[in-house]
């Protein structure tokens, strides 16, 4: 705090701004603190103002990405392999994570007006060829990193292409970036299938988005290519109809149901998040086509209002429903056809928006550590 | 000695398993394994979770057994220490090449 008292009284506001726009890392996150503080010292609003815009004018609209190469090894983020601005590179994983980060930003930036995972212009970082044989991709807090799947593996044994492969993967692991920075939502029960299903509905949005689809042309299924040829299915996850994406030999049938009736209580994954997220995923893909129109349009104006204004970290899918019904009322009035899309999607799915109790959320997992007295 | 052996989470929520039984394999392949466990002090280790879990990563839950002491330890990819990663990657493999539906 000292240090930035000093330089608030030393350095000349242009040269903060200069710093600012063309520093280090951490010469630009001192200089832009020691800007913000420097105007709510002074309790000048129109100042801060002026800060804000120029704040905005040194970070919107720029990507900043940059892809890290594990080696298929287990440090990350690795060696660094491509950065923003620079050209192809031979290694098409390398070019999707770079490529598909574009696209998700684009889809948040163009249409919800969103800087960044963190709204603030956060460099969009990904590590690809994470250990040998990784068959999976996730989002460790800071960044996402994929593995190459089944690469491994004699070719007729093969069942996972690598993740980057799939666009909806790669919103899927930046849209948990986006939630952690907003709802943050609890990532088990109810919570976590919310989390889940979020980054589905974006993930799917950013594929649709790319290639100009409406809402009754999109295939809307997660972890399209994902499977080789050896796999009886399309993809990982489908929000059409939840529960039909995979029936393999060797990899079970999807489990995903599209009903409250059809819920599933159980400890495992974080008590189920991959699985009962096929409910809300389904009540996204009902009131999108209810709607018609491209689904980024309406429906995914209406979720990411809830997303980023209303969920809270241990919301439950009554809660979701209900604050999506109010953000369509809030976005394009009461009794609104998007709201009515809406209240058809959450009934299609055994859910009456604001018909009860919205309930705690809790399922097995919950259940349990409450009675260990590890949860309140 | 014996060996189970789950994954559970992932980006597709799915549980994977393996149980084995060293008498069964090859030697060279249960002595590398015995040895792995060994060089780790298996029986001395604690589980090891992050705070709050990562969406979409995987957890594994390890069980060794043999005729007189069973223990079992639940790790992530971004918790385990380099040789639990190393007996991990080879549990996994030996899993994802006998995959069976749960």
């Amino acid at each position: 705090m000292h240090r930035h008292a000093c330089v608030l009284c030393i350095t000349p506001p242009h040269l903060l701004q200069e710093i600012a726009r063309n520093g280090s890392d951490l010469q630009r996150e001192t200089a832009l603190r020691t800007i913000i503080t420097s105007e709510q010292i002074r309790g000048q609003r129109r100042a801060m103002r002026s800060v804000m815009s120029f704040l905005a004018a040194i970070s919107a609209g720029e990507k900043q990405r940059i892809v890290y190469d594990a080696k298929q090894g287990s440090q990350l983020p690795g060696t660094l392999v491509r950065s923003e601005g620079d050209p192809a590179v031979s290694d098409p994983a390398v070019n999707e994570a770079y490529d598909g980060c574009g696209a998700t930003y684009d889809l948040y930036s163009d249409v919800y007006d969103r800087n960044s995972i963190d709204n603030n212009g956060l460099q969009l970082k990904s590590t690809v060829h994470y250990q040998k044989g990784y068959d999976n991709a996730f989002w460790d807090g800071t960044q996402m990193v994929y593995g190459d799947g089944d690469e491994d593996l004699p070719a007729e044994q093969r069942l996972f292409n690598r993740f980057t492969i799939s666009l909806d993967v790669i919103g899927h692991e930046l849209t948990h970036g986006v939630t952690q920075y907003e709802a943050n939502l609890a990532y088990w029960d109810q919570s976590g299938a919310l989390n889940e299903s979020l980054s589905d509905v974006f993930g799917s949005l950013v594929k649709q988005y790319q290639r100009k689809q409406t809402a009754a042309e999109a295939d809307w299924i997660i972890g399209e290519g994902l499977f080789t040829a050896n796999v009886n299915g399309v993809g990982i996850r489908s929000m059409k109809a939840p529960g039909t994406a995979y029936n393999d030999p060797m990899l079970g049938k999807d489990p995903q149901p599209a009903h409250m009736k059809d819920y599933v209580s159980t400890i495992e994954d974080n008590g189920g998040v991959h699985i009962n997220s096929g409910i809300p995923n389904h009540a996204f893909y009902v009131a999108s086509l209810e709607m018609g129109g491209y689904a980024w349009e309406k429906m995914g104006k209406i979720w990411y209002k809830t997303l980023t204004d209303k969920l809270q970290a241990r919301s439950t899918f009554q809660d979701a429903a209900n604050l999506t019904s109010e953000a369509a009322a809030e976005l394009f009035g009461t009794n609104s056809l998007e709201q009515q899309a809406v209240s058809k999607g959450w009934a299609e799915v055994g859910i009456t928006v604001n018909g009860g109790t919205p309930g705690t959320g809790d399922g097995c997992l919950t259940s349990i550590l409450r009675a260990l007295g590890l949860a309140q | 000695m014996w060996i189970t052996f789950e994954r559970s989470g992932g980006i597709m929520g799915r549980k994977m398993s393996l149980a084995l039984d060293l008498t069964n394999l090859p030697e060279d392949e249960a002595q590398s394994l015995r040895l792995l466990l060994d060089e780790m002090n298996f029986f001395a280790l604690q589980d090891d979770l992050p705070t709050s879990p990562v969406p979409d990563g995987f957890h594994y839950a390890i069980t060794v057994r043999t005729e007189t002491v069973t223990h079992t330890i639940h790790t992530t990819d971004m918790s385990a220490s380099p040789s639990l990663r190393a007996l991990i990657q080879d549990l996994s493999t030996r899993a994802r090449t006998q995959r069976k539906p749960i």
